[in-house]
């Protein structure tokens, strides 16, 4: 380690130290700055003593994060992460510089990364493995194209050809780049690969990425996600190396599936949370953790961090889940789907910088399928409520309750007909919520659990 | 059972469909089903042909860049079938970049110019580093209607003179930023950059569409009156 790198170091440790101790705050941000002031390289001198495993895609990337982090110390003792929300260069330098690897092994880092910065990482982290779970058009993204993304991480993988690219094979889109890498493929394959369907309309990335043809799908599992094939030349999804063989059981709070045959369980909803157990069960495979431990990690208790959260009011259980895009939407729809109760939807929308300020994303999410669930009553808010309103009301719900005014949230919630009780929000709604539940005493801070 | 049924045709629905489009298409069905008439939509895309005698309405969104260009490969295999639908008087929507290929040409971001379909002469130049993104509120010239929507465009473009606005820019950018026209009217046709579903949003336009496309294929009923039953939308 270079002068300049170890005292970029001690500055980030003396830094957090200040941070964490005297303001309270997660500092994992600014001691990072500092020392990346110092020695703009100061991690490529930290990063030697690791195996880093970068994390990155639109969506999944926190929950892959936790989950592999938690399947790798099922065999090793040393094994960092960095905490969500801190996945630019920054964040990422201060998690590095704060960790203090036990001697003995070599430690592993366990990496998530905003697409836009996987160059910039990798070019310092010299990554061992890349992962990647999915690709899709984000509408808080800055209107990036899911192409340039893609191009994006390319430019990061492209640095280490010997790294293995761990991928979701589902995804048409990672099969383009012609990457000379070792490759990890998992995916879906509960089905017969016997039917011909093409990608329901609204579906972003089905263009083949031989001749971009349109794609046909076997099957397909969500958005652009299945087992693809083209009708103008050989094209088709690879072989998988792990794959989904069977779904046992979906329910709200927890998923039963088999692994190539062999039963496993997440203590999370949401058929696109299989993908990450899938990313992360891979990863696990690839550092020769067995399948015994991967189970024990999926299955144990520890909270798992994911995009739903679940509060006590009065007499009614409530989910609380953040909604921002139309696939994300459709997974929490998906999600519902599989609630064998009865429940009632509240549904909050508002049009602020972070929720994305422009609503027509709800025209594209499909609130139609709603009738395919126990779903008993519907109703919208937030400062777009009439939006919503219009939106579901077209869906085929006709006239509903709005919410027009979110200091009467708590009241609306108490009062719904069922005791299962879903409220799906926009960020900065979901922060007017919180606050809300907060006054009245059902939840401790406003800000975050 | 409805007795009534319209056929729409959501081209290259799965390539152009950014920001809620096909919303288009769930307003219009909304409102048909109202009134009993039931609405069909198939999309067409690369490898189905257009049969220009099909549809009462044809929906052509915008779509990111790179779709767009693959869109532009295979649209001389549809065009003259597209034009065909339009000069007779064929109801059309097309949105964003849907709106730019209808005309003569337009040019991307980086310079390069790419043709349209040339069945309306509107030409559409790029802007570096900058976008029109926000709240539009137009008014429609012929009938004092107030339309509003949500801009979201790299592209100016700029009407021939034979065509004429949808409306005059209120509030917002419109087709250039210049000229305070917002989309256009050719025939049956309507261009816009409405990306929060102009159908959605305008009810009245929504019906005033709905009312030509079922004067078109059932002529001897009288929509007219039904249709002023229905309250239309419009936030
Ligand atoms: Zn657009």
């Amino acid at each position: 380690m270079s002068l300049r790198s170890s005292l970029a170091t001690f500055v980030g440790n003396s830094s957090h130290f200040v941070l964490k101790d005297i303001l309270h705050r997660g500092g994992t941000s600014l001691p990072g700055k500092l020392a990346i002031k110092i020695d703009p390289n100061v991690m490529t001198s930290l990063a030697e003593k690791y195996d880093v495993i970068l994390i990155t895609g639109t969506n999944g990337k926190t929950l892959t994060t936790a989950l592999t982090t938690r399947v790798l110390r099922e065999k090793y003792n040393n094994v960092i992460t960095n905490p969500s929300g801190s996945n630019m260069m920054q964040g990422i330098t201060g998690t590095m510089l704060t960790a203090k690897p036990k001697a003995g092994e070599k430690p592993i880092a366990v990496l998530e990364v905003d697409e836009a910065n996987v160059e910039e990482v990798a070019r310092q982290l010299k990554p061992k493995a890349f992962v990647l779970t999915n690709i899709f058009r984000d509408q808080l993204d800055r209107y990036g194209e899911i192409y340039t993304t893609y191009e994006k991480i390319l430019k990061g993988i492209r640095l280490f050809p010997e790294a293995t690219v761990i991928a979701n094979a589902d995804s048409p889109i990672f099969m383009r780049g012609n990457l000379p890498n070792p490759k990890v493929y998992y995916g879906f394959n509960h089905e017969e690969a016997s039917g011909d369907m093409r990608a329901p309309y609204n579906t972003d990335g089905v263009l083949s990425p031989t001749d971009d043809s349109i794609l046909h799908y076997h099957f397909m599992t969500f958005a652009n996600q299945g087992y693809y094939f083209s009708k103008t030349d050989d094209f088709k999804r690879p072989e998988l190396d792990y794959a989904i063989t069977k779904l046992n059981k979906l329910t709200p709070s927890y998923s039963n599936f088999d692994i190539d045959g062999k039963p496993f369980q997440i203590e999370i909803g949401g058929q696109y949370n299989i993908y990450n157990a899938m990313a992360a069960y891979s990863v696990g495979r690839f550092m020769g953790v067995s399948e015994s431990q991967i189970k024990h990690a999926f299955e144990s208790n520890a909270q798992i961090f994911g995009r739903q959260e679940a509060v006590k009011v009065g007499d009614k259980d409530v989910t609380i889940v953040l909604i921002k895009n139309p696939v994300g939407a459709n997974q929490v729809i998906q999600m519902m789907s599989t609630d064998d109760q009865p429940f009632s939807l509240i549904a909050l929308l508002n049009a602020n910088y972070a929720d994305g300020i422009d609503t027509s994303w709800i025209w594209d999410a499909d609130f139609e399928s709603l009738a395919d669930t126990n779903m008993q009553a519907i109703s919208t808010g937030g400062e777009r409520y009439k939006d919503l309103y219009v939106r579901i009301k077209m869906a085929g719900y006709g006239d509903q309750p709005v919410h027009e005014d979110l200091t009467k949230i708590v009241e609306a919630i108490e009062a719904q007909p069922t005791e299962h009780v879903y409220v799906a929000a926009t960020y900065t709604a979901m922060l007017q919520l919180r606050e809300q539940l907060k006054q009245k005493g059902y939840i401790k801070s406003g800000m975050e659990g | 059972m409805a007795d009534y049924k319209l056929q729409t045709a959501h081209l290259y629905g799965d390539l152009m469909n950014t920001y809620g489009d096909y919303g288009n298409i769930i307003a219009l069905s909304y409102y048909a089903n109202l009134i009993g008439v039931d609405v069909e939509t198939q999309v067409i895309s690369l490898e189905d042909d257009f049969d220009d005698t099909a549809y009462d309405f044809v929906l052509f969104g915008g779509g990111q860049d790179y779709e767009q260009m693959v869109v532009t490969k295979d649209l001389p295999g549809k065009s003259e079938a597209i034009k065909r639908y339009i000069e007779n008087d064929g109801v059309f929507l097309g949105v964003c970049g849907g709106f730019q290929l209808l005309g003569d040409y337009f040019v991307l971001a980086d310079g390069t110019r790419v043709e349209g379909i040339k069945a309306m002469m509107h030409y559409t130049l790029n802007q570096t580093d900058s976008r029109f993104i926000g709240n539009v509120v137009i008014e429609d010239p012929t009938n004092g209607d107030v339309y509003r929507g949500f801009e979201n465009h790299q592209g100016r473009t700029f009407l021939d003179a034979e065509e004429r606005p949808l409306g005059m820019v209120k509030q917002g950018n419109g087709n250039n930023g210049e000229d305070g026209g917002e989309g256009l009217v050719y025939k049956n046709t309507y261009g816009t950059y409405f990306h929060g579903p102009i159908l959605t949003r305008n009810g009245n336009l929504t019906l005033r569409l709905l009312q030509t496309m079922l004067e078109r294929r059932y002529p001897d009923v009288d929509w007219a009156s039904q249709i002023a039953q229905l309250e239309p939308e419009f936030f």
